[in-house]
């Protein structure tokens, strides 16, 4: 199979999570969204690797998942500690860093 | 070995007592007088030590305290002929102080802070005496002048009391930046602080260069400064009298006996180095002459018994102090020791007078004493005759030596002697003047004090009776030599000092007049002249003052009115300096305080904070807080950046 279409999945994937991020007013769908982000960069790293005969692109893939996992947790224990202080995640709530 | 005991006795009496603040008022006074004694039982044997023909110093070293490059500093102790003498003053007379200040803070409730400083006075004042080094002495230095800032503001719940300290405080501590500058420019010029190495260059030298001449000139005159501050010698001499605030046993401890003679002991101490700076001597000698004039003439017209004991403390300073201009640093020392006896029996005297009249100090409310105070009256008027020169008691032969050497100084000798006369001319008259209006006349207090009028607890009168023996007899120790030999005596104390106090090779031809030979006729005349004008001078008062305040007083007062008030306002020299230095130190602050650092500092400082503030609100409304904004923002620009980076 030709590279471009694992790229081009890849960019739709990306796509996607930005929309999501743009879009979503949940805060938990905006992490789902980054974390769709992260994936299609790792799709780009995994083939790219394959297409190049290196590895160094896997390699890479690992770090993204273990870096992607903690920002998950941390994230969403935030959403946690957001939820509980306020009884909502809707992100338009939380506007107290307005200059 | 003992040296060590005297140093540490007063320390453990001021530890226990500071620290651990015994509630018991004979508690703390034992452990007081249990320090000071002990250390002075364990000086005696020093001293006689030192008795012997040709009984050299010793110099005992605690660790060494200060090393860096070149610089070496000792915790070093002198032990000879010079510091033997101080350390007997000090312990001995201590001891009778501390004895008596027990009755005197008998009304106290507690007075364990009280004999703590009092005793780490005696362990600072030893430091000082004792140290062989210009640093040694400087810690004790200080720590006698912290002393008596603390114990002249000992009452310190009453303003006037803490303002005293402090001005003591302050105006030492101009005197002690003069000595601090004598310090480094001797350790710049010789590279040690150690006064037996000083002595050994200097005195190793034949004769010297104008450089080094000028060096040690600058040095003493830095040096006395120091000693101006803290020996009350013109202009310094201002905190001395505002000291009386403080209980009378400091008065006589600290404020007559000791802590104010340490200028005289460490001019004494460097008598190499003022041997060598004739110049920086004469200087000394006039302030000595002024100021034992000046303030002898103030005391003329006090009505404040303490005062007039104080501006007497300071008139007697300026005697020892022209001592030592005139290059007598024994006579200046054995004035001092004599001194030390009587005046600190005169001042425990009024400290008695004091306590029996219920803390009134005003001698116009005082008055016909002698039938209540009868041992405190014989005790005064010992120590009286002793200070006016009377013959045979101790203080006609300290001043008469002190007047005799000031008159053979060659060139300017007379006119000191001209001024020492008339200052022992006041001196006798204020003393009889105080004695008069204390004890003899009619009784002028209220009529509860004289209900209540009685001698003074034993505790109080014993160590005046001793002090009074002392000052009767201390004398004899240095009866001047042409007496001695006309009563098969001899002087004792001048040659016990010469082995200490000697003109270095390099001064010998300046200094060649020591050992000129006079004619006993003049000494005899000299010493006639000046007791018969201080006899003279004593009687007038005597009559003039012998019923008290009499409507003929009041009319000479009146006449001689511009007279007095300058003299009963201490030819206001205070006012002088509060004008010219407080007062615009005051204003300059109250300048810094309210335009600089409120004004220009802080309103600059404002002033920029505001306008950073104003910035900030220009830009800072993009700052909305939606999340979804700043993603927008955000993905825009690094869609830009990618368009950048591939176009």
């Amino acid at each position: 199979m030709p590279i471009e279409y694992y790229f081009s999945l890849a960019l739709v994937m990306f796509l996607c999570g930005v929309c999501g991020v743009l879009f979503r007013r949940n805060i938990l769908f905006v992490l789902m969204s980054i974390e769709l982000m992260l994936n299609a960069v790792n799709l780009v790293f995994v083939s790219g690797s394959t297409f190049l005969k290196n590895l160094d692109g896997q390699i890479m893939v690992f770090f993204v998942i273990t870096v992607a996992a903690c920002e998950a947790a941390v994230g969403l224990a935030m959403v946690i500690a957001l939820f509980r202080r306020y009884g909502t995640i809707k992100s338009e709530f939380f506007r107290i860093l307005r200059g | 070995m003992l040296i060590w005991l005297v140093l540490l006795f007063p320390l453990v009496g001021a530890v226990w007592n500071g620290l651990l603040l015994p509630r018991h008022k004979l508690l703390s006074h034992s452990i007081a007088v249990a320090g000071v004694g002990l250390s002075f039982l364990a000086a005696l044997p020093l001293f006689v030590s030192l008795l012997g023909e040709g009984a050299a110093g010793s110099v005992h070293l605690a660790f060494s305290w200060i090393q860096a490059g070149d610089l070496d500093i000792g915790m070093e102790f002198v032990v000879d002929r010079l510091s033997g003498v101080m350390l007997l003053i000090v312990t001995g007379i201590g001891s009778l102080i501390h004895i008596y200040a027990g009755g005197y803070m008998n009304e106290e409730k507690t007075t364990a802070r009280f004999f703590s400083y009092l005793n780490l006075f005696i362990f600072m004042m030893l430091l000082l005496v004792l140290g062989n080094n210009m640093l040694v002495m400087f810690i004790g230095w200080e720590g006698v002048g912290l002393c008596s800032y603390l114990l002249i503001g000992y009452w310190y719940t009453h303003k006037p009391n803490a303002v005293a300290g402090m001005k003591a405080f302050v105006v030492n501590r101009i005197g002690d930046f003069g000595f601090l500058i004598g310090i480094f420019l001797t350790y710049k010029m010789f590279g040690t602080l150690s006064f037996s190495q000083l002595h050994e260059v200097l005195a190793g030298q034949e004769s010297l260069s104008p450089a080094l001449t000028s060096g040690l000139t600058a040095i003493g005159i830095c040096l006395f400064i120091g000693a101006c501050g803290k020996s009350a010698q013109l202009p310094l001499y201002v905190w001395l009298p505002d000291a009386m605030a403080g209980p009378t046993p400091v008065s006589a401890l600290i404020h007559a006996a000791t802590m104010v003679t340490a200028g005289i002991y460490m001019m004494t101490r460097l008598h190499f180095i003022y041997y060598l700076a004739p110049s920086a001597l004469m200087l000394v000698a006039f302030v000595g002459g002024a100021t034992a004039l000046f303030a002898a003439t103030i005391a003329l017209v006090q009505n404040d018994i303490k005062k007039v004991l104080a501006y007497s403390t300071v008139s007697q300073l300026g005697y020892m102090v022209l001592a030592c201009g005139v290059g007598a640093f024994d006579a200046g020392v054995f004035h001092l020791l004599t001194h030390a006896c009587f005046k600190a029996l005169l001042f425990l005297g009024a400290g008695s007078v004091i306590v029996a009249l219920h803390h009134k100090q005003d001698m116009q409310e005082m008055g016909g004493l002698k039938k209540y105070l009868p041992i405190t009256h014989a005790v005064f008027l010992v120590a009286v005759l002793a200070i006016i020169g009377f013959p045979g008691l101790s203080g006609f032969f300290s001043k008469d030596e002190i007047l005799w050497r000031a008159f053979s100084f060659p060139g300017v000798g007379w006119v000191l002697w001209l001024m020492g006369l008339f200052a022992a001319m006041c001196t006798a008259f204020y003393m009889v003047r105080l004695l008069c209006l204390t004890f003899y006349g009619k009784n002028r207090s209220d009529e509860h004090t004289r209900h209540h009028l009685h001698e003074t607890s034993s505790v109080m009168w014993a160590p005046l009776v001793v002090l009074a023996f002392l000052s009767i007899f201390i004398g004899y120790l240095g009866i001047p030599p042409f007496l001695a030999e006309a009563f098969h005596g001899s002087n004792l104390f001048s040659p016990f000092l010469s082995s200490v106090i000697q003109v270095p090779p390099a001064g010998e031809v300046y200094w060649s007049f020591l050992h000129e030979h006079h004619s006993e006729a003049l000494e005899w005349s000299l010493m006639g002249a000046s007791t018969l004008l201080a006899l003279g001078s004593a009687s007038f008062a005597f009559i003039l003052y012998r019923n008290g305040p009499t409507p003929f007083l009041q009319e000479r007062k009146e006449a001689f009115a511009s007279v007095y008030r300058t003299l009963y306002n201490k030819y206001w020299v205070d006012e002088l300096y509060d004008r010219i230095i407080v007062r615009p130190l005051k204003e300059m602050s109250e300048f810094l305080w309210r335009v600089v650092d409120l004004g220009i500092i802080n309103g600059g400082l404002n002033v920029l904070g505001q306008s950073l503030m104003f910035l900030s609100g220009v830009t800072s409304f993009q700052m909305t807080g939606s999340l979804h904004r700043y993603a927008v923002v955000f993905i825009l620009g690094l869609m830009g950046l990618v368009v950048l980076v591939i176009v």
